[in-house]
């Protein structure tokens, strides 16, 4: 293999590149997020500076099926994202994600620092119950459960659809192969051509449970706020750099 | 978290790092590899420049890592090309399947081991040393080998060498602009290597074409001979070979 050729690979490994160049196009994506309240102090922990968590201590956990991911394919995903103030802009930092399928879990990681894991996520419809679970190493570590469609919500869709292009950022880390950072580096990337295709409000509940590698409960549910469920076409496209820790730090 | 706090993280996520700081320690690391001979035009595809093939000659291995340190228990299979560096003899690993994260991301990450998940398994069945790998459901690969047919050799200098040489990954890592961000050639050799049972005998290998898991791109023409090793050893970090990025 010709060095042009090395330089042209999307990804590892050479022979089958695990993920090809972005944009990542979707389609019918549904998403169920269940918010809560959580104690403030352990949020303030789980933050990375210099974003700043937000002052309600609201916490967002996500269930989302993707059945037809261009480059991915068909996978689900379990997560929780933290809703915070970058230089007083609004944005969502992902904590916590979990998914069944390897390369969104490698280019999650490698190009935006999604901090994702293998592990079981589902979300379906159980007889009256939109219903997601998460086991990770053969253990349920998460439970949301929600009413089915009880009602629509207020918001026109194009509206929903403007909401989702709030900046979403990661904390991205990879080593050097000394065993050094090489990258370190809070980015962020805007989801682009949305449509959404429905989007419902329905009570919810949310049971977690406490997991050493699968942490989702360390952020405790102080008050359960509301389902929401929705389902949308949408872009994943690349990113930038909001923050790098290993040259914008101060000595 | 402050900001130093981040700088000090071994990986992703914070709240949970998916391994630990290296290097990482492997007890009863077992071994089933299969070597054969295929066609030398594919072995010169799929080795990146500067890598030099050597012969016709190149392995498929099966591994059973039930105790890795900040790993777990985990099943892996790989395909391995010999080649040299330099003049010096290597062994670059084109493709790696396994089933379960920190391996994989650390694998990925750290060295630039070309990890994917797939299911592979190590098993005596019978009288048969046997490997297997699923990728996305579908039946890719099995290597069978006797069972330990020259249990009283106790000359395990070659394998000892084998292991101990160099190992050579093509580590690619994309910045968030989709550029590359590192494109280099990685090496690292394993330490503290000490062999615990070493076997050869008769094997065959079926290798099945499939997009994503094209391990049978090195097509088999004959199946030369089997090895069955088990071990501990050490895997450190590595060093960088080769920077595609730097003029």
């Amino acid at each position: 293999m010709k060095v042009e050729q090395i330089l042209k690979l999307p990804s590892m490994p050479a022979a089958s590149p695990s993920y090809p160049m972005g944009p990542y196009r979707f389609i019918d994506r549904e998403f169920m997020i269940v918010s809560y309240i959580t104690d403030h102090e352990m949020l303030r922990r789980v933050v990375p500076e210099p974003l700043e968590p937000n002052p309600e201590g609201l916490v967002l956990y996500e269930w989302i099926r993707m059945p037809d991911s261009s480059g991915f394919g068909d996978y689900t995903e379990s997560g929780i994202v933290i809703p915070c103030l970058f230089n007083g802009e609004p944005v969502n930092f992902t904590a916590q994600m979990y998914l069944d399928d390897e390369p969104p879990i490698s280019a999650g990681r490698e190009i935006w620092g999604f901090p994702k894991k293998f592990a079981y996520p589902k979300l379906e419809v159980c007889s009256d119950t939109l219903t997601g679970t998460l086991h990770y190493a053969g253990q349920l570590v998460a439970m949301g459960t929600m009413g089915y469609k009880h009602k629509a919500s207020p918001e026109s869709l194009e509206t929903l659809a403007k909401n989702m292009t709030k900046t979403s950022c990661n904390l991205k880390i990879i080593p050097d192969v000394d065993g050094k950072p090489k990258i370190c580096q809070l980015v962020a990337y805007n989801l682009t051509d949305i449509t959404v295709k429905g989007s419902w409000l329905s009570p919810a509940r949310l049971s977690l449970t406490p997991h050493v590698n699968a942490p989702v409960a360390d952020l405790p549910i102080k008050e359960i706020v509301g389902g929401k469920h929705f389902i949308a076409d949408l872009t994943l496209p690349h990113g930038r750099v909001l923050f790098d820790y290993i040259k914008d730090q101060a000595p | 978290m402050k900001k130093n706090e981040v700088l000090a993280l071994p990986s992703m996520p914070l709240q949970s790092p998916t391994y630990p700081v290296g290097p990482y320690r492997f007890f009863n690391r077992q071994y089933l590899t299969i070597n054969y001979h295929t066609d030398p035009d594919a072995i010169r595809e799929a080795l990146p420049e500067p890598l030099e093939p050597v012969g016709d000659i190149v392995a498929v291995q099966w591994l059973n890592l039930p105790d890795g340190e900040g790993f777990g228990a985990y099943e892996a299979a790989a395909q391995v090309i010999p080649c040299t560096f330099k003049g010096e003899p290597c062994n670059f690993v084109s493709q790696m399947y396994v089933n379960n994260t920190p391996p994989l991301a650390g694998g990925r990450e750290i060295w630039g081991y070309p990890m994917k998940f797939g299911q592979a398994t190590l098993k005596v069945s019978g009288d048969t040393l046997t490997g297997n790998l699923h990728y996305a459901g579908e039946h890719v690969a099995m290597g069978t080998m006797v069972y330990k047919h020259d249990a009283f050799r106790k000359d395990w200098s070659a394998e000892k060498e084998m292991l101990s040489r160099k190992q050579v990954t093509l580590k690619l890592i994309p910045d968030i602009d989709g550029t590359p961000a590192i494109a280099q050639l990685v090496g690292v050799k394993f330490e503290d290597v000490v062999i615990k049972g070493a076997w050869t005998g008769r094997a065959r290998l079926q290798l099945t074409p499939s997009v994503n898991c094209p391990m049978a791109d090195l097509p088999v023409i004959s199946a030369s001979a089997g090895l069955h090793i088990v071990t501990d050893m050490t895997l450190p970090y590595g060093h960088v070979l080769h920077d595609y990025l730097v003029k």
